[in-house]
């Protein structure tokens, strides 16, 4: 290969790089993807809901053939307490008739896979096993990348930096700074097999509906973090996540966290005696507006998680932000390719495309959430044990009168915290979460 | 079902393929402490101190997540192994 050039290089074969080369091959340009896992897909892990607002767009008949796990009509927020929980739910037969909710459960090995077939059936060259270490550089500007392998200098007009959260090559070239503990998410999960009939049964749904299940509060030993369970066709999708500081702060071990979510009373009796399939583990990045990467320069783009983008919020979406982003490189190269210019100036027509798109509007709005969080521990331990004391003795038939109950709960309230500093936190927590 | 709760039982139901060489190491004249200050936060415990207080990195069980190297940036050496090696997610 070493006297080939592509037209276009993407490291990296997840959603925000398969988007990105997708687009280009149907555009006419010459495209590889260069993909360190077995497959595409090897090496991938989410929580569980892929939304498909971008992949409509770019492929509206993909319903036929994408390896969907389940349509998701029903989701459940729950604030936990140490020895319980405080929930709500919506469910919506709608999203049954036309899917307008675009979100999926998927398994991502099966899932990458398929987009990356796509992709080569678009015309896109998907080389993997192959990890990139570094660039190739000619008359101090970006010319290739250097891939482990035998003739793996790899030469091409623009290289599209696909390759995820660590994205150790963006790092090299200074676009971002090491990734910050305090912003930075470990996620574990598990993947475990139950009948199709028990998780229909365990989670109230019809046929291939699925339902995505969401723990504040008290969720990671009282981390900064969330927990979740999502439903498989035949396997659910369990895990945990809080940030890397608040994790080494207290102490624990990913794993530790996991069992003691599942061990909880309310998460027990949804994964009892199924079979464990799969055991996970990858990084979040959640700066969201402030930490994101700088997005172009001479030759090249940063899409996807190595640029930043994921809303975690109450929303928990990547994978769509990801397309997005990719989408946008892609069609930036490709007004490139017809100029035959690829500098800075050209690329940056990239960073104007970002701007007015969807992920940048929303980590906009909610570029305050890490920051409130973390400004707010109580919310993952102290408030979530006091609101459940509160609602379970409000709950409680003891004889005493509602009136004295609701007077004395609510002295209770005033006087076990400072009342402003609660109040505070419940108008922070808003507007950064929905 | 039988539940699998122990480190050892979970990562056996991966795949993993170890490459000859390591991907991970502690960087030379690091304190091997910080194997219990930081590195305890491994989703795999690779990171372990010998009865000699020596660091063991048991890289073929790494799921190459990142967090050693966010955590601990100035003493680990991190890399990702041989394309199509390591950990070979069949969920995902
Ligand atoms: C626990 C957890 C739960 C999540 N839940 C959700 C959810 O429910 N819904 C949602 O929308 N999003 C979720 N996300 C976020 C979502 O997974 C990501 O935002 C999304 O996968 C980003 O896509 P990407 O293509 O940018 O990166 P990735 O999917 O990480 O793809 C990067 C690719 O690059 C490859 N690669 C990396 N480095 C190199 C290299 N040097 N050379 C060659 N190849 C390389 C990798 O193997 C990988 O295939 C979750 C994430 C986690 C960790
Ligand atoms: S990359 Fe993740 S699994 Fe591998 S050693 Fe580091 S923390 Fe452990």
């Amino acid at each position: 290969m070493a006297d080939e050039k592509f037209d276009a290089i993407v490291v990296g074969g997840g959603p925000a790089g398969l988007t990105a080369a997708y687009v280009m091959a149907k555009a006419g340009m010459q495209v590889i993807v260069v993909e360190r896992g077995e497959y595409c897909g090897a090496k991938n892990v989410f929580g569980g809901v892929f939304f498909t607002n971008v992949l409509r767009e770019i492929m509206p008949d993909f319903l036929k053939d994408a390896p969907i796990e389940r349509n998701i009509t029903k989701r459940r927020f729950s604030l936990m307490t140490p020895d319980g929980e405080i929930g709500g739910d919506f469910k919506f037969d709608r999203f049954n008739k036309d899917f307008s909710n675009n979100s999926f459960t998927v398994l991502r090995s099966k899932f990458d896979k398929w987009l990356s077939d796509k992709c080569e059936a678009a015309g896109a060259m998907i080389i993997t096993g192959a990890v990139v270490d570094d660039f190739l550089m000619k008359d101090k500007k970006i010319a290739g990348v250097k891939a482990r392998m035998e003739d793996g200098d790899l030469y091409g007009d623009v290289i599209v930096l696909a390759d995820g959260v660590n994205s150790l090559l963006a790092k090299k070239l200074n676009f971002h700074k090491e990734l910050d503990p305090k912003s930075t998410i470990i996620g574990v999960k598990e993947v475990i097999g139950l009948s199709e009939e028990r998780i229909r049964d365990r989670f109230a749904l019809n046929g291939n509906e699925g339902a995505a299940y969401e723990y504040f509060g008290y969720s990671a030993k009282g981390a900064i973090g969330s927990g979740f369970i999502y439903t498989n066709k035949d396997t659910i999708s369990v895990g945990v996540g809080a940030t890397i500081a608040s994790m080494l702060e207290h102490k624990l071990n990913p794993n530790d966290v996991l069992e003691a979510f599942k061990n909880h009373p309310t998460v027990a009796p949804l994964v009892r005696d199924g079979e464990q399939k799969e055991y996970s583990a990858h990084l979040i990045p959640d700066g969201g507006y402030k930490k994101l990467s700088k997005l172009s320069g001479d030759n090249v783009m940063v899409v996807g998680d190595a640029a930043g983008f994921v809303n975690a919020t109450l929303f928990h979406e990547g994978t769509n932000l990801a397309m997005e982003t990719g989408k946008l490189a892609g069609e930036t190269a490709i007004e490139a390719f017809k100029k035959k210019d690829y500098s800075a100036v050209s690329l940056s027509q990239y960073d104007t495309k970002v701007k007015n798109s969807f992920p940048m509007k929303d980590l906009k709005q909610f570029k305050n959430t890490g920051e409130t969080l973390e400004h707010n521990p109580k919310m993952f331990d102290k408030y979530p044990t006091l609101f459940g004391d509160l609602v379970a003795e409000l709950f409680t038939v003891d004889g005493e009168p509602k009136w004295n109950k609701e007077k004395r709960l609510m002295m209770k309230l005033l006087t076990s915290e400072n009342p402003f500093a609660l109040l505070k936190t419940m108008i922070d927590m808003r507007k950064v979460i929905i | 079902m039988k539940q699998f709760t122990s480190m050892e039982d979970k990562l056996g139901l991966n795949k993993f393929t170890a490459f000859e060489k390591t991907h991970l190491s502690i960087k030379p004249g690091s304190d091997p402490m910080v194997v219990e200050h930081k590195l305890f936060i491994c989703p795999a415990k690779v990171y372990e101190l010998s009865d000699k207080g020596v660091p063991i990195v048991s890289f073929e069980n790494c799921l190459e997540c990142g967090t050693c190297r966010v955590a601990a940036p100035d003493e680990v050496e991190w890399a990702y192994p041989q394309g199509g090696y390591g950990v070979t997610f069949k969920f995902g």
